[in-house]
């Protein structure tokens, strides 16, 4: 049935989401938070992280600019970056957001900047990916709840 | 039971549904996230994503919540900033959160007091058992009350848990079902005079007894009553009988006792202490711990203190803080030097971070020595050279008296009998100018310690006195914290030779009521005599306040000096401005009236401490609105006790030598200027602004 092929579509991309790495298991626990009460608790959340995410990454890029040597602010900026990520579960992105922090620790600009195209790039790609899931989820309806679980 | 205000959602039964808790965290992914989880756990979540937010709605619903949850690093100001004001005023549970894991960052956590350190990601687990904290709290004053011979740890717990349930309830339910209780109480009292009107607080830690104020007389009369059975061997329940007051119970008592205790510990504390933690109260500090200096603030003297280990100290300033030696070694500044001392610790972080520094450094690494009190003469000496805030909460621990004693100055800091221990939470938490908040924090918590060299203040003549109260003064200024206690001092002495100083101030913080009748009146205790409260005028004036010590002669360290640290504590406040003044309210006189010999209520100094602290604070800080919104409330709360306590006081004003509401500026309190540095004043108006609340503080209340 389509439904069921919908269903199986979505948890496939799930599972690949966290088979890759993509995701990990923080996931989990904010899809155990959607019930009736917030039916659409997980996307919601995950929107406002992608929307807030890219405000911290603008600063990120503006600190890289203006202050480049200032290792205390990007360590800052990125703490939060991170902070934000790992609360949703976002693992490549929040790791790569490790290594950034590291440069900074190192004080290694160019490695701090090199490292921050990668959390770009890591933020690009896992959005993309989430907006595919929700969008499949649209699809399946309120069906799809059933299908969190699993997996 | 339930809240007959009735809460929006079908109320849970049951503990721990239906705990409040205030989330704190500027991420707005994981506000979300959290707050769900939170709800998901069924408890009653209220977020805020700045800290400063977050201290606003506390201090304006204190009450109406049982715990917080707060990240570390947030934009406007230090999770663990927040952290200290909450402890000090608020003494609630909080949790600390942060993806950083770090050692350090744990242990500064616990060295500010935090009830536990999550890391993040939060996970449900990690928060569905985190009632837990709220419940060990609760019974950790329970216990602090067995200890001083009478607690019906039930009646505690139950209280708790009662108020856990009715935590599912809107702030306002509670509120109303408290105020209903006011009012039965209120009319039982009408006619008491002896007490102020129980008054019913609403704090959901506490159990639901109805609050009582300890007024000036009421405090006395418990002083008198502990000095004759002997302040070791007081227990509440002879207390209670000898002072034979009509409603106030055994729990009350045991309660007031323990504060008392662990403020006579405080005074006793060298001078250093700066912080002043007069604040009677540290009583639920019990793990407080003293360690938890400021950052920055070594106070090596805190070593002596028994509850700090030294290697805790160590580990409290980490390296470069350490600067802070203030206080605790007190004891080599003379008396007046120390209160002024332990005041300008209290008050200019600043000031002392650098002094301190080099002093702490020192200290460190000796934290026995009475070296210690080096630092704090160079601070203490002059009233300019107050020291910096640093927060410096000493806390003296029994030991610790030793300090005030050593130092230089004869000084008559007679420590009291060792009935502090425990409480005296040296609660240095000495922070660089960036962690004025802090400081301010942990000097409400531990209570201005500076009673101790109040105390000896006292014993000299008036002239001394004035110098002590003015150095108490502003003690009481940096001690925000301390000012809790301030308020509560009530010198006690003699005061025929007090000066008209004694500044009644009025206890602007008018939740604090019972703080400054009760706190200050710990001083009393001593000698019996009356005492001139110092009630140090809030903010501007402290001066006034102390005069009133030199009467205490008896002081022997009977902490009447208490009061001296409300006016030290004004008198920090003085450095900013403190419009506090008309905080200060005469409801503060009020009390005064109430003394029978002119106890002046140094909590008024207190009061107006905070109050000009809050608005010291304004100045200085950000925070600014917070604490004029703070001083209103005040402002309103004091005026409202004042109203309430004139009714019942005669006005009898003390004695015109000994109290008088003073809010000019002191020629003493000159040093007051000092505090002008900035992170001083920032210090003070988080001091104040946590003095004020420290008045308020709840936990006075059994």
């Amino acid at each position: 049935m389509e439904y069921s092929s919908l269903h199986r579509q979505l948890a496939t991309m799930k599972k690949s989401f966290f088979d890759q790495g993509f995701l990990d298991e923080q996931f989990f626990q904010i899809e155990e938070l959607q019930d009736d009460v917030s039916p659409n608790f997980v996307e919601e959340v995950v929107t406002l992280f992608f929307k807030d995410s890219l405000r911290l990454m603008g600063n990120i890029d503006h600190a890289l600019e203006k202050f480049p040597q200032d290792f205390d602010r990007l360590d800052s900026l990125i703490h939060q970056l991170k902070g934000s990520a790992s609360s949703i579960g976002a693992a490549k992105m929040k790791n790569e957001c490790t290594v950034f922090r590291d440069f900074c620790d190192k004080e290694n600009q160019e490695g701090c900047i090199r490292s921050f195209q990668k959390v770009k790039k890591e933020h690009a790609c896992l959005r993309q990916k989430l907006e595919n899931y929700f969008q499949l989820l649209r699809q399946v309806g309120p069906v799809a709840k059933a299908t969190r679980s699993g997996n | 039971m339930l809240d007959s205000g009735g809460a929006a959602a079908a109320a849970p039964a049951e503990f721990p549904a239906g705990l409040r808790v205030l989330l704190v965290d500027d991420d707005p992914t994981c506000l979300m996230i959290l707050d769900r989880m939170l709800r998901k756990c069924l408890y009653h979540v209220t977020t805020c994503s700045r800290a400063a937010a977050a201290l606003k709605i506390l201090r304006e619903k204190k009450g109406c919540f049982d715990l917080v949850l707060s990240d570390v690093y947030m934009p406007d100001m230090d999770g663990f900033k927040l952290l200290e004001h909450i402890g000090l005023e608020m003494d609630l549970p909080v949790i600390m959160m942060s993806s950083d894991d770090h050692k350090d960052v744990v242990m500064k956590g616990v060295t500010h007091g935090a009830c536990d350190y999550i890391i993040k990601p939060v996970r449900m687990e990690s928060l569905k058992n985190i009632w837990q904290h709220v419940v060990r709290k609760k019974r950790n004053g329970s216990k602090e009350l067995e200890n001083s011979g009478s607690l019906e740890d039930n009646d505690r717990q139950r209280g708790g848990v009662d108020e856990g349930d009715n935590a599912s309830s809107a702030c306002a339910g509670s509120w109303k079902s408290v105020k209903r209780k006011k009012e039965e109480v209120k009319d039982d009292d009408e006619d008491d005079d002896d007490e102020e009107a129980l008054e019913e607080h609403e704090d959901p830690s506490h159990s639901k007894k109805p609050r009582v104020v300890w007024s000036v007389d009421l405090h006395q009369k418990f002083v008198n009553a502990v000095n004759q059975l002997g302040v070791d061997k007081a227990v509440p329940k002879k207390i209670l009988e000898l002072m034979s007051v009509v409603g106030l119970t055994r729990e009350n008592v045991a309660s007031h006792l323990q504060k008392y205790r662990l403020y006579l510990r405080r005074v006793s504390m060298p001078q250093h202490q700066g912080r002043l933690d007069s604040h009677f109260a540290s009583g639920h500090d019990a793990s407080y711990d003293p360690v938890s200096l400021i950052d920055g603030f070594d106070v090596p003297g805190l070593a002596v203190v028994s509850q700090i280990p030294p290697q805790g100290r160590a580990a409290i300033h980490p390296g470069p803080r350490s600067n802070m030696n203030v206080g605790i070694s007190a004891s080599s500044v003379n008396q007046f030097g120390l209160i002024a001392s332990g005041i300008q610790i209290a008050n200019a972080s600043n000031m002392v971070s650098s002094s301190a520094q080099q002093m702490n450094n020192k200290r460190m690494s000796n934290p026995q020595t009475p070296s210690n009190n080096i630092q704090l003469s160079q601070f203490g000496q002059t009233p300019s050279a107050v020291q910096p805030y640093g927060s410096m909460n000493l806390q003296f621990g029994k030991g610790m008296p030793n300090f005030l004693t050593s130092s230089s100055q004869p000084s008559s800091f007679s420590l009291p009998s060792g009935t502090m221990s425990g409480q005296m939470n040296v609660s240095l938490t000495m922070h660089q100018a960036q962690h004025l908040h802090q400081f301010s924090l942990s000097q409400q918590r531990s209570n201005i310690n500076i009673p101790h060299s109040s105390g000896q203040v006292l014993n000299n003549n008036a002239s001394h006195s004035s110098r002590l109260s003015s150095a108490l003064t502003l003690q009481t200024s940096s001690n925000e914290s301390s000012n809790h206690i301030l308020g509560q001092l009530r010198v006690s002495t003699s005061i025929t030779s007090l000066p008209a100083n004694y500044i009644k101030s009025p206890f602007s913080t008018s939740r604090r009521d019972l703080y400054v009748d009760g706190q200050s009146s710990f001083v009393n205790g001593l000698s019996g005599s009356s005492y001139p409260s110092a009630s140090g005028v809030g903010v501007s004036q402290q001066t006034a306040s102390f005069q009133s010590f030199s009467s205490n002669h008896d002081l022997k360290g009977k902490f009447d000096n208490v009061t001296a640290f409300n006016t030290i504590s004004e008198h920090q406040n003085r450095g900013h401005e403190w419009k506090l003044q008309r905080v200060n309210l005469p409801y503060q006189t009020g009390h005064i009236f109430g003394l029978e010999q002119s106890n002046l209520l140094s909590h008024s100094s207190l009061m107006s401490h905070h109050n000009s602290a809050a608005t010291a604070t304004n100045r200085d800080n950000n925070t600014g609105a917070t604490v004029k919104d703070k001083i209103t409330s005040l402002t309103n709360d004091i005026n409202v006790e004042k109203r309430t306590s004139v009714a019942q006081h005669r006005n009898v004003y003390i004695d015109d030598n000994s109290v008088r509401l003073n809010y000019g500026v002191s020629p003493d309190m000159s040093y007051q200027d000092v505090y002008l540095d900035d992170m001083q004043n920032e210090l003070m108006s988080v001091v104040a602004k946590q003095v004020t609340f420290e008045y308020i503080y709840d936990d006075y209340l059994a």
